[in-house]
């Protein structure tokens, strides 16, 4: 299958490349429709108060304003996959973010200035901002919708896993080492803010919603249900997305309030976040406290780990409480490790909440992960190259958790990125002045073949040829900017001999597109390149019975190039275009239209946590050099060596992005940015005092891609979208430790830590 | 947000005109707006009016001229430009430093030096390397005339300066270095997280001159977010008079270092804590003798 290929494995631009460049691509902050009105929302004051009065009577009365919502204009449901999140808050507030009164009027500035006329009355309470606190008796409930199915009632959600005999692991460990790591609350900065316009229609009563969604099909359930309407009169359009990262998994209240907004006024409204309140609204990546112990044999072999985690879940729950599903894959099956054991829970709290974010728990797995590696070969006194490679993964492997690695590069990636960075050669490196060099190590293991978490993690796909020979994918698949749509084209256009700028993607609204579980997981290339070559296997069988009737051969001689369909036997080929003309127009008529609904044959896990949960599994190594300003406490972060095991290259250049945007979104992880918060309020919504790294700051990256063809992905491919950020802050970390000698437990590295860390002298 | 109205006059004249018609309403003046902007957005200030002073035509006012003792920069000179002139690159390449340190490129493109000095932000970094230069400023009244103020003076604490309300600043006057003066180790230190869009957590200026014999006769130092003002070293300046910058001993690092320390009153805040500032202040100070002088 993979000889002679024209489009895959090539660096093809983007195929919406020019459309966002030139500023002609259509953002959710872009749209306006006719008599739209703008809705702003009001949100608490205080992270923990009771609501004594709302007065929205100036608000309501000020020229320009159409209509202003409360809790108690509004017959809704609870939001969030705990049904804990009410849309607007009533009688009591439990974080800053908590919407309290939402307007709608003529103009952004009337919305804004409305807001500032409604009066609450407040009864401020202390609040509680430590989950360690929360699980005390004498904690008052945070959030009276809580299940509360376990014995506190502040604890949102727990996860219990294990596999192996811990006991007998740790009687025959040489090393065995504890620590306490704590992972920050960082957040996705996307480009485009949040936003969403909702049209509800007053005649037919049906809603239109413009959503960035990544999920607009478990999306539509949840704003159904939320709404108490039925989905199916709900339409979800997604216009070009300006960054999702995950930030755009779960549904949060603004975008049920818009639609409110919508059906009170009966005309369009639209919700635009400014970067403040995206800064402030938006959802984080979990932070963590991680206890972890971990054990090795006196020839270095792991025996065992054994992981507690604390979340701070926020005052709600998201997605972000499943993390756990994650970082038990990484803590279980990541290097071979005869036992694990892991807790974690999730305390409500009032702060904030956090979501989803690319990596999905698994930055703060590996970083506590490989951070105990280098511990533990530093006792055993073994290289800590020598000891990550003793102890990869390997193909043919099953887990402890029950995963099957039927390809694994876990292996070649780390002996890649050993040799690529001469890590053998550079022992000397500088560790005395002021300039310290350190190399650090780190590897990850995550899904690469989606994640079958819901009832179906599958795609659906309509392709179709129209008698000019151009081709349109109708994929149920999204858009968020990774380059899916150009995956997506370059395989029709493998497959179908179109060229690719006859190769359209429509994948932006629920009522045309089939059914996908949404972009996450690093799924849709494999899902969805998987559904789309299932969809052209049909229609090519349509194709071929025409074509081979047409040049009189049979089927097994046809081959498909450059817009026709050649009979190599027969040495005759016929226009593409022309045999989907004789398919429509000659009797008894046909379309050139295939769909197909493809289903990874992966495994639900059981109430064990146990079970094959992906279709594959993507395997990457990085070593990164470092070079520590003992002056200043400054990292400059040198050379990062990267191999990832992605399957197969579907596209170097789109590959390429991925890597590079992940792995300074981790380099950020590890030395710069981090949500500051006092008592539940956000010191830091500007990227002035928020830093995301600049052009400036980006290393110089060495890509190294390992090809293990899986043959369940297109063509070979593996998921390769959140892998490069997972490993990148272990390996810095480990990198900063090394060139100080000194050991780090928390993130970010800022410049003040690395001083304080000199001053005091932490040294392992 | 603050609402405001923007006037643009096109000559000094006309400045003149604006400036007395606008009598005592409230008006602000605005350059490259890069400061001015987000102020302004964090606020609400009533009938606000901006005299814009980007349009004003006035060689004097935008360009960069080399006098008979020294240069002389219009006071709407934007920073870009300083990065740019190769005066400047090559006889106080502190300036250029701290101005190709400032911000992006996008910013540098708009933002003037006249913005820099009026916003009188401790954390500024040209203003930083304008005080280790012994810079002077020119200011303009509205009858005309003119009055010349030693940068140092200028600053009377955060985001406070001497200017009258309805004084401009028109250009800096910068000396030129010493004639006996034949090589000069001159930069700019910037510490912050990242090495672009940062603002200085602490900043040194530094500028200083040495005979034929290796021997230090003129020095300016100057220190950055690390008191309510920029801050000149003076008698960090005054101990290395007469030192040669090579085979300098560690104790006498030290004792620089201490020197320049004893002008630092820092804060702590978000970006950083007053014992970073000071601890890191004192390792930069030592540095500056560290490095082999050109
Ligand atoms: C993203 C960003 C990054 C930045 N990074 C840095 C940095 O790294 N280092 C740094 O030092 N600064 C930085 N700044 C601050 C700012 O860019 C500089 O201070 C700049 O030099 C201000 O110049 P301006 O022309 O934009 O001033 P404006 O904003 O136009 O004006 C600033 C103030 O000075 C007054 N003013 C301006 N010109 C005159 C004049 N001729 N006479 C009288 N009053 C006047 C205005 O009334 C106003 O109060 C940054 C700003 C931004 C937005």
């Amino acid at each position: 299958m993979n000889e002679d290929l024209e489009f895959i494995g090539k660096p093809f631009p983007k195929i919406d490349a020019r459309m966002r460049v030139t500023g002609t691509a259509v953002y959710g902050n872009d749209i306006i429709l006719p008599n739209m009105l703008y809705g702003a929302i009001l949100r608490t004051a205080y992270p923990s108060a009771l609501i004594e009065s709302i007065d929205i009577s100036a608000a309501s009365k000020f020229p320009g304003v159409v209509s202003v919502i409360t809790a108690d204009d509004v017959d809704v449901n609870n939001i969030s996959y705990k049904r804990d999140h009410p849309i607007l808050k009533k009688g009591e507030v439990n974080c800053i973010r908590d919407e309290i009164a939402a307007v709608a009027a003529e103009s952004i500035e009337i919305a804004r200035h409305a807001l500032t006329l409604i009066k609450v009355r407040y009864k401020v309470r202390q609040g509680i901002y430590d989950p360690y606190e929360a699980l005390k008796d004498n904690a008052p409930l945070i959030n009276k919708y809580a299940e509360n199915k376990y014995n506190n009632k502040n604890l949102a959600e727990v996860f219990h896993y294990e596999h192996g005999d811990l006991t007998a692991q740790k009687n025959i460990s040489k090393v065995i080492i504890s620590r306490r790591f704590n992972l920050p609350r960082v957040t996705h900065t996307c480009l485009g803010t949040s936003n969403i316009t909702a049209h509800f229609n007053k005649t037919d009563k049906k809603l239109l919603l413009y959503s960035s969604t990544q999920v607009p099909f478990l999306y539509q359930r949840d704003i159904a249900h939320a709404l108490k309407m039925n989905p199916s009169d709900i339409r979800i359009i997604q216009p070009v997305i300006g960054g999702g990262f995950g930030s755009k998994l779960d549904m949060y209240p603004f975008e049920p309030i818009c639609a409110l907004l919508s059906i009170k006024t009966g005309r369009p409204v639209q919700i635009l976040y400014s970067r403040e309140e995206e800064f402030i609204a938006s959802p984080t990546r979990q932070p963590m406290i991680i206890d972890i112990t971990t054990g090795a044999d006196k020839s270095g072999n792991f025996t065992f780990r054994e992981i507690n985690i604390m979340k701070d879940n926020g005052a709600y729950t998201s997605w972000g409480a499943t993390t756990p599903f994650v970082m038990m894959q990484a803590f279980s099956s990541l290097y071979k490790v005869g036992a694990c054991s892991f807790d974690s829970k999730a305390v409500y709290t009032n702060n904030v909440f956090a979501g989803s974010f690319r990596g999905y728990g698994n930055p703060q797995a590996t970083f506590a992960l490989e951070r105990m590696i280098d511990l533990m070969a530093d006792k055993l006194g073994i290289d800590k190259a020598d000891i990550r490679v003793k102890n990869a993964n390997q193909k043919g492997e099953i887990t402890g958790q029950g995963l099957h690695y039927d390809t694994c590069g876990h292996r070649e990636c780390l002996e890649t990125v050993i040799s690529k960075s001469e890590y053998k050669k550079i022992q000397s490196l500088n560790k005395k002045g002021r300039y310290r060099h350190g190399i650090g190590f780190a590897s990850m293991l995550h899904v690469g073949g989606g994640a079958k978490i819901y009832r179906s993690d599958g795609c659906g796909t309509t392709i179709k040829i129209d008698p000019y020979g151009f081709c349109i994918i109708i994929t149920g698949s999204s858009e968020i900017g990774q380059g899916s749509e150009t995956v997506l084209a370059m395989i029709a256009a493998e497959e179908l001999g179109i060229e690719l700028s006859r190769i359209k993607v429509i994948n932006s609204d629920t009522d045309v597109k089939p059914w996908d579980v949404g972009v996450h997981a690093s799924r849709t290339s494999f899902v969805a390149g998987n559904s789309l070559l299932g969809a052209i296997a049909i229609l090519k069988e349509k194709l071929n019975k025409k074509a081979a009737f047409i040049l009189n051969t049979d089927f097994s001689d046809l081959q498909y190039k450059k817009g026709k369909i050649n009979s190599i036997k027969e040495g005759k080929s016929i226009d593409l275009d022309k045999v989907v003309r004789e398919m429509h127009f000659s009797p008894p008529g046909e379309l050139a239209i295939a769909s197909y609904f493809y289903e990874p044959d992966s495994h639900f896990q059981d109430k064990e946590f146990k079970g094959n949960v992906s279709g594959s599994y993507a395997f990457a190594a990085q070593a990164i050099k470092v070079e520590v300003d003992t002056y200043t406490g400054n990292i400059k972060v040198i050379d990062v060596y990267v191999a990832q095991d992605v399957g197969k290259v579907l596209n170097p250049l789109l590959l390429a992005g991925q890597i590079e945007g992940g792995i300074l979104q981790g380099v950020g992880y590890a030395i710069s940015e981090e949500l500051l918060f006092e008592k539940g309020r956000l010191l830091n919504p500007d990227f002035h005092n928020y830093k995301i790294l600049t052009a400036s700051d980006i290393p110089d990256i060495h890509f190294f891609p390992v090809e293990t063809n899986d043959k369940r992905g297109p063509y070979g491919a593996k998921g390769v979208g959140e892998a490069p950020l997972i490993p990148t802050a272990a390996a810095i970390a480990n990198a900063v430790c090394d060139a100080l000698n000194l050991e780090f437990v928390e993130l970010p590295l800022t410049p003040e830590r690395v001083m304080i860390a000199l001053r005091e002298n932490i040294s392992i | 947000m603050t609402d405001f109205e923007i006037i643009s006059p096109a000559t000094i004249k006309e400045l003149f005109i604006v400036i007395k018609k606008c009598g005592k309403d409230n008006f602000r003046f605005g350059a490259g707006y890069t400061d001015l902007l987000n102020e302004l957005r964090k606020k609400t200030e009533p009938e606000l009016k901006i005299i814009n002073l980007a349009q004003v035509k006035d060689s004097q006012f935008t360009g960069i001229k080399t006098g008979i003792r020294g240069l002389w920069i219009g006071a709407m000179t934007t920073i870009q430009q300083l990065v740019s002139n190769q005066i400047i690159n090559r006889e106080f390449p502190v300036l250029h430093q701290s101005a190709s340190s400032l911000a992006s490129t996008q910013v540098r493109n708009v933002a003037t030096i006249g913005g820099n000095i009026c916003t009188a932000s401790p954390s500024g970094d040209v203003s930083c390397a304008l005080v280790s230069l012994n810079a002077s400023c020119e200011i303009l009244r509205v009858d005309g005339r003119t009055r010349m103020i030693s940068i140092q003076d200028f600053f009377l604490g955060p985001r406070k300066t001497l200017l009258n309300r309805d004084e401009v600043l028109y250009r800096i006057f910068i000396p030129q270095n010493k004639p006996t003066s034949v090589s000069v180790h001159s930069g700019f230190i910037k510490v912050g997280t990242r090495q672009s869009m940062e603002c200085s957590v602490v900043s040194l200026a530094f500028h200083i001159q040495s005979d034929k014999k290796s021997k230090i006769i003129k020095a300016g130092l100057a220190i950055g977010a690390a008191s309510p003002t920029i801050r000149f070293t003076e008698s960090a300046c005054n101990f290395l008079i007469d030192k040669t910058l090579k085979n300098i001993s560690e104790s006498i690092k030290d004792e620089f270092a201490e020197n320049v320390v004893v002008y630092a009153s820092p804060i702590s805040d978000l970006r950083a804590s007053a014992w970073y500032r000071k601890e890191v202040l004192y390792n930069i100070s030592k540095s500056v003798l560290e490095v082999n002088p050109s």
